[in-house]
């Protein structure tokens, strides 16, 4: 049914591509302001005509059959969201009249990159080339293999003039962001991945102010400026939000715990969460492959991850820092420059060892080293005093971190207004299993065959690649009255193929996607329930605004 | 006998070098690298590239190809095959885990695909030409034509959520690591795999039993009034039975890396799966590895097949 939705689609496009034609042809045909600025991409005119040419909410409705939200904006619906934004609904003549304006030379052929290599991204691909002929915008689309920092981020040496350093018109790709910050800071002329928007002083003013404030209501203020600023502009081009799917079996009962977003870390409550399956098994997925996956990247993907550590802070379904974990209280500073962290005493390892200050202090070194930690992470753990003089080797340990007793005290030389969720995320490592461990090869690190943690449950009997067990950590400083006594991980990695056969058999409690297609499929399952659940995860296009020759002649 | 054997076995040490060289540069010629599959392509664009380039470091992949081939080389030679770049597990250690999965599903398989296929072929060709027959090629032709994945699927809805009789997946659970105590896990895989390779090998016992027994000595047995049964299975199987022997020898090292789909669809955790995934991620040591058990199995089958062809039939001489 979809397919021929699909097909209808493509027919309608191109019917009207014909009818469109003539009109297109008559347009004048060189001369432009753009050719002085070196890409027709840097007319706002032609930005905005691209995205009134594409009608997202057929989209919407047909590719991803109603299963995501359309994008005014990088920031999801919601308070965070400024009011008024222009939609830039489908308007197709609005998009030929912008076009002729700018005079868009109709020999200019797009060249379009994307990475994903799944059915929805090639629909999408092929319906976007489809409504940018009919106004008259020829596109050709090419997925991008290997290296794809080096073929996507890598921004000019001259912020200003450009040219380009990456080799594309306008670039497919999402952001799944843990915080505001992460959807505009890389639109900022100093951010070492903005690669195709030029230096936009009036921008850069804007984001700064963004970056200047913890007080969260003046965050979002000063955020909703952003926004309007690069909708006016189209300095992107947001096409769609994604939803994530939690999916949950009739045999277990959450006791009021909320569904956030499970691409992160949030206090879900199991230990209170109850199962009418008499061994206390709960059956989920994302279990071990061939190692548990370190925390660097993603703190809380799979459920292990937030399972078996602890963080100082908890945080709740929207990631909002809420009340202390293994601290057992915090305080911050008025200008968010120092935190008070008290740790819970008596606290202790999967393997007895006491838990202690020294592991706080250790994990932020330690992980400050991982490649490819976390750009949040990496943001708040830079921000410490001394951070720099202990990754040059000039001192032994950072000097903003201070240790007395069970009390860790952390102060910044920069502001960073998401320093709380950091310490909500990431989560304490023990030192005593990890020390002396090169922080490079950390994910190579045996340690992660079997991971030692703090968390409510702790790694059981493990068969790499088949299934994982967790069981409950009798030790654990918080009891809870649920009767989840081990976890079932069926060893499927983050993209289960196996999701709806295992549920279908009655082998899933518990688990999640961004799958449209499982979210069908598990609805249709006896005693499953789907629940969508908004995340910060946007789909766009990267425009190339610096000045670059045509890649296709 | 034994100077044919020595001097296939001497001949395998150039075969495997250059296959192996093949291979490695074949893992290398695919963009990037297995630094590349860590990061997901979303994140990527805030990761540190300098902190990129010291795991790419750290990890040996920035040497020069000949470099790493001439390193794998020798570690090889000293029985070192290097730790996988993922986890930091010895390779070895890896695959030893993996590899008692597929040799279940696989010898399994076999048995079934052997049994099944010799004796209804043989049947099928001895009655040549009747309902049986008919039936039978029917069956072959169904079993050849429908794919692996599709046939799985449709075990898994009929005997799982149907009947209910067996697990939806997976080879063991906690408390059945035993053999005997987890059988049920590996009768809908081995089925699926055994059943898919039966009707190629019933196809091929057919035709070469058909052939068999239009054979001179077939008549000579006959005219010297040895019982039918006798004439049949003891005259005519012989020599049928070497082809087929052929076929099964070959399907050996299939068997291994042939497994991938029935391991995927029934959550299998073999070296199929393993592989696929060591070669989406680049993980150089760990498709060296597979890749180099394979090419060893099919040069090893081959010269069993020689061997066992030689032992079957009485005309075959090793020289």
């Amino acid at each position: 049914m979809k397919k021929l939705v699909l097909l209808a689609l493509v027919l309608i496009v191109s019917v009207s591509l014909f009818a469109g034609g003539a009109t297109e042809a008559a347009a004048p045909a060189a001369a432009a302001e753009w050719k002085a600025m070196g890409t027709p991409l840097a007319d706002v005119r032609i930005r905005q005509a691209l995205r009134y040419a594409i009608d997202m909410e057929t989209i919407v409705d047909t590719i991803f059959e109603g299963k995501a939200q359309l994008a005014v904006s990088m920031t999801s619906p919601g308070s965070w969201l400024a009011d008024g934004l222009n939609d830039y609904a489908y308007n197709p003549e609005m998009a030929k009249k912008l076009l002729k304006e700018a005079q868009w030379p109709s020999d200019y052929t797009l060249d379009v990159v994307y990475y994903y290599g799944d059915q929805q991204t090639v629909d999408l691909m092929s319906i976007v080339q489809q409504y940018w002929a009919a106004v008259g915008v020829k596109a050709q689309f090419r997925k991008l293999e290997g290296d794809l920092a080096a073929q996507l981020w890598v921004p000019p040496a001259d912020r200003v003039n450009g040219p380009s350093v990456v080799k594309w018109d306008l670039a497919y790709a999402a952001v799944a962001a843990l915080a505001e910050h992460e959807f505009y800071n890389r639109f900022d002329s100093s951010a070492s991945n903005n690669s195709s928007l030029p230096k936009k002083p009036a921008l850069d003013a804007l984001i700064a102010k963004t970056n200047a404030t913890a007080d969260v209501e003046k965050q979002k203020v000063a955020f909703k400026a952003v926004q309007k600023e690069m909708s006016e502009n189209m300095y992107n081009m947001p096409l769609y939000h994604q939803l994530s799917f939690i999916y949950t079996s009739d045999k277990i009962d959450l006791k009021g715990g909320k569904l956030g977003n499970d691409q992160f870390s949030y206090d879900k409550n199991l230990l209170n969460w109850t199962t009418t399956r008499p061994d206390g098994m709960m059956y989920t997925n994302g279990g071990p492959e061939e190692f548990y996956q370190m925390h660097a990247v993603n703190p809380g993907l799979f459920l292990y991850q937030e399972i078996l550590f602890d963080r100082l802070v908890n945080a709740d379904e929207n990631l909002t820092p809420t009340d202390g974990l293994l601290a057992k209280n915090y305080t911050v500073s008025a200008d968010g420059m120092e935190m008070v962290f008290e740790l819970r005493s008596g606290v202790t390892w999967h393997d007895g060892k006491p838990f202690t200050a020294e592991d706080v202090r250790f994990t932020i070194e330690y992980s400050l080293q991982i490649p490819g930690l976390n750009a949040v992470a990496v943001t708040t753990y830079s921000s410490i005093k001394g951070a720099k003089d202990f990754l040059d080797k000039k001192t032994d340990h950072i000097s903003g971190i201070a240790i007395s007793g069970n009390t860790v005290k952390i102060t910044f030389d920069k502001l960073d207004p998401n320093a709380l969720l950091t310490f909500s995320q990431w989560p304490v490592l023990p030192s005593h299993l990890l020390a002396g461990s090169n922080p490079v090869t950390c994910q190579q690190n045996a340690f992660w065959q079997k991971p030692v943690g703090t968390g409510p449950f702790k790694v059981g009997q493990t068969v790499l690649g088949n299934y994982g067990i967790l069981e409950r950590n009798n030790a654990y400083f918080l009891k809870g009255t649920g009767n989840i006594s081990k976890i079932f991980m069926h060893a499927n990695g983050e993209n289960d193929p196996n999701l709806q056969k295992n549920a279908e058999g009655g082998k899933i409690d518990y688990a999640w996607s961004k799958s449209v297609q499982d979210a069908k499929g598990m609805a249709g399952i006896k005693g499953m329930t789907v629940n969508p659940v908004n995340i910060r995860y946007t789909r766009l296009f990267y425009i190339n605004q610096y000045p670059h020759p045509a890649n296709i002649k | 006998m034994l100077n044919f054997i020595i001097r296939k076995i001497l001949m395998l040490i150039p075969m495997l070098i250059a296959i192996s060289f093949l291979i490695f540069l074949g893992v290398d010629l695919m963009p990037g690298d297995a630094v590349d599959f860590m990061i997901p392509p979303d994140a990527l664009s805030s990761v540190d590239p300098v902190k990129l380039e010291a795991l790419r470091e750290e990890l040996g992949l920035n040497d020069p190809f000949f470099v790493r081939y001439v390193k794998w080389l020798g570690n090889i030679v000293q029985g070192d095959f290097g730790y996988s770049l993922q986890s930091g597990v010895p390779v070895a250690e890896l695959v030893a885990s993996k590899l008692p999965a597929t040799l279940e599903l696989s010898i399994a398989a076999l048995i079934i695909s052997t049994l099944f296929g010799s004796l209804l072929g043989v049947v099928s060709a001895l009655k040549k030409g009747t309902l049986v027959d008919n039936a039978l090629t029917v069956f072959g032709m169904i079993g050849v034509a429908i794919p692996q994945f599709l046939f799985g699927l449709i075990m898994i809805m009929v005997f799982v959520f149907k009947f209910q009789w067996f697990p939806v997946g997976g080879r063991m659970t906690p408390g059945s690591e035993f053999f005997f105590m987890r059988l049920d896990y590996l009768v809908l895989p081995a089925l699926t795999l055994g059943l898919s390779l039966t009707a190629g090998v019933m196809r091929y016992s057919r035709s070469s039993m058909l052939d068999s027994l239009n054979k001179d000595y077939i008549k000579t047995a006959r005219s010297k009034g040895l019982p039918e049964w006798r004439v049949n299975l003891v005259h005519g199987l012989r020599v049928a039975m070497t082809p087929v022997a052929v076929l099964i020898g070959f399907r050996l090292p299939m068997l291994i890396g042939g497994a991938v789909v029935i391991e995927q669809v029934f959550q299998w955790p073999g070296v199929g799966q393993m592989f696929v995934m060591a070669v989406r991620s680049q993980n150089t040591p760990v498709v060296m590895m597979v890749a180099f058990f394979s090419v060893l199995i099919v040069l090893v089958s081959s010269i069993l097949v020689d061997v066992v062809t030689a032992l079957l039939d009485p005309r075959v001489k090793l020289s």
